[in-house]
């Protein structure tokens, strides 16, 4: 463990354990009981702002609830030191601040994430227009300062990710919207919070386009039954649609 | 992810005769068709559990053909020391340099890290969790590490990784464990000696012990076990619990309107778009879809993916069945006949 070791950082203990409150205990849930604080197909309230980090070309910041993600673009830029591609190429990192979660990710060795990174690349790469920017590179930041469920992250990473490309004035064919549902007992939740989806069987993230009506990427763990997963695909694939409008709407209000 | 670059003029043919009517493929199969895949389990005599696969092989020299080998180990874990009460299942995916040449180092890790997330994410989902990997409740478990390496890649790596993981998977054997306490033995203070072996743990599935104890144990002195030993050294143990719903992955590459199954290497560069879909199918209950995933570039519409999610239930099903046959068929190779001619000599 020590030798991804970091000198010039306050570096914390290398053991620790969240602390446990008492008054943190919530009621408990049992299978088959309605959802709590909110109806099933609800998703939590959307804040969207383009235009937050002024040296980047363009970025977002998202805040649903308790996720909360920065997202800054970098480029068109030359890449360099690489062979010629007549396509562009769309770099996504994804980083988790150290606090972000219940336990400290520490700086370097778990902070970065290539899977949320690649699931959000596989939801926008498809609605870049990068056949119109050959030789070049487009670098997506993404800062998780908080996070709230794996899910939710990679859903309201894409939103952040479209919305701020976007602000940077980069051709695309269409807005990326992102939503989360999970499946637990008989029942479909979207956009589930971190203990949502530990409780449920099984989760998906659909990402799509619904200005094109196309889907862009699907990404499914769990247990579900066919029908499961198609009734999630459709419920999440109505609510992108708002997603989307609150998206634009967001858009509009920043020119 | 295409391992491979093929020309625009080389793209273009394989997609034209996929698209013609009827379909055609540069090794005469049809759309929906499978190469030949080969199967052995026990492979590796130093691990709980092993198998080896090759989707494509020639029959022959036994050249080509994507060749993956999985091998299950478990170990002990102390709970205090990062272990789950439960037991854990940690996957790893190694590709071997010689399987992808054209690679530099930092692009095989990558792809090694993407294969092993999908088969981590997937086969350590708590729905697949294995109910005998607890050796002593709230001390210690199993942690069960399943490794992966590619040997080699000519296509469809996907499937082959979760056919070898599921045949892996379904030879591993988890020693039986008998949990053991330390008592002060009465009448000379001071000398501590191994007394009592308390139950059978990891038997009796998920630790009823207390409901379900036939004999007059007192099941308090459960909590008071602090270790565990092994009755039996040379026995390999029992059957790893749900092995019949490990979940099989069939890759669907698209060129669209049409799917086909089991791609060649530059089939995969011609048509990068795929979905991977995993489904279980547990024995009187519905089929599970485990894990789903859209790979590369491109877009389909819902229906398009409503379709694919339907007719990817039913090629799950055939590899499923196949390989279950094959699997019961290697138990009796291994068991049955190996014991047969072991009585012969």
């Amino acid at each position: 463990m020590q030798s991804g070791f970091d000198r010039r950082r306050i570096n914390g203990p290398e053991e620790s354990n969240p602390p446990i409150f008492e008054d943190e205990e919530t009621p408990t849930w049992n299978v088959g009981m309605p959802r709590r604080n909110r109806a099933s197909v609800d998703i939590r309230p959307i804040f969207l702002q383009p235009g937050l980090i002024n040296q980047a070309t363009g970025s977002a910041y998202i805040e649903t609830q308790n996720t909360k993600i920065a997202c800054a673009v970098f480029g068109p830029r030359q890449a360099k030191n690489v062979a010629f591609n007549e396509k562009g190429r769309l770099n996504v990192d994804v980083k988790f601040a150290p606090f972000s979660c219940d336990r400290r990710r520490a700086p370097m060795r778990d902070a970065e994430d290539r899977s949320i990174a690649m699931a959000i690349h596989q939801a926008i790469s498809s609605s870049v227009r990068l056949d119109v920017l050959p030789k070049s590179v487009i670098d997506i930041f993404i800062t998780i300062v908080e996070s709230d469920g794996i899910e939710g992250c990679v859903a309201a990473g894409v939103i952040v990710a479209s919305t701020a490309l976007t602000d940077a004035g980069i051709e695309i064919f269409g807005l990326v919207a992102s939503c989360s549902a999970a499946a637990v007992g008989e029942d479909i939740w979207l956009d589930p919070s971190l203990r949502e989806s530990q409780e449920s069987r099984g989760t998906l993230v659909l990402s799509c386009m619904p200005a094109l009506s196309t889907v862009s990427s699907i990404w499914q763990t769990g247990n579900m039954n066919t029908g499961d997963v198609l009734a999630c695909m459709d419920a999440c694939n109505s609510r992108c649609t708002d997603i989307h409008s609150v998206i634009a709407q967001v858009l509009l209000d920043s020119i | 992810m295409a391992t491979t670059s093929i020309s625009k003029a080389e793209q273009s043919y394989i997609q034209t005769a996929l698209l013609s009517d009827p379909p055609l493929r540069t090794d005469g199969r049809s759309l929906h068709d499978f190469r030949s895949v080969a199967l052995e389990t026990g492979i590796a005599p130093l691990a709980n559990g092993s198998a080896r696969i090759s989707i494509g092989q020639d029959p022959h020299d036994g050249s080509g053909g994507t060749e993956v080998l999985a091998a299950a180990k478990v170990e002990v874990e102390s709970v205090e020391e990062g272990g789950v009460d439960a037991g854990r299942v940690v996957c790893t995916v190694s590709c071997s340099p010689a399987a992808y040449p054209q690679l530099a180092t930092a692009a095989l890790e990558d792809l090694q890290y993407d294969m092993t997330t999908i088969v981590h994410q997937t086969l350590s989902h708590p729905s697949l969790h294995p109910k005998n990997l607890r050796i002593l409740p709230g001390k210690k478990s199993w942690l069960l590490n399943l490794d992966l390496i590619v040997l080699a890649d000519s296509g469809n790596i996907y499937d082959a990784l979760f056919m070898a993981a599921r045949a892996a998977l379904w030879d591993t054997k988890i020693p039986r464990t008998r949990a053991v306490e330390y008592k002060a033995r009465k009448g000379v203070p001071g000398s501590a000696g191994l007394s009592a072996a308390v139950g059978k743990v990891g038997g009796s599935g998920d630790m009823d012990i207390d409901e379900e104890a036939p004999s007059g144990f007192d099941t308090r002195q459960i909590q008071h076990a602090t270790d565990f030993e092994l009755p039996d050294y040379w026995d390999e143990g029992e059957v790893l619990d749900g092995r019949d719903i490990w979940p099989v992955c069939i890759t669907l590459n698209l060129v669209p309107p049409v799917h086909f199954l089991d791609a060649i290497l530059r089939e995969e560069a011609a048509a990068p778009l795929k979905i991977l879909l995993i489904y279980s199918f547990p024995p009187s209950e519905k089929p599970r879809v485990q894990g789903m995933r859209m790979l590369g570039p491109g877009e389909l519409t819902l229906e398009q993916i409503k379709d694919l999610v339907n007719r990817g239930e039913h090629y799950a099903r055939d590899v499923f069945t196949a390989l279950h046959t094959k699997l019961k068929d290697e138990d009796v190779r291994r068991n049955q006949k190996a014991r047969e001619k072991f009585e012969r000599r």
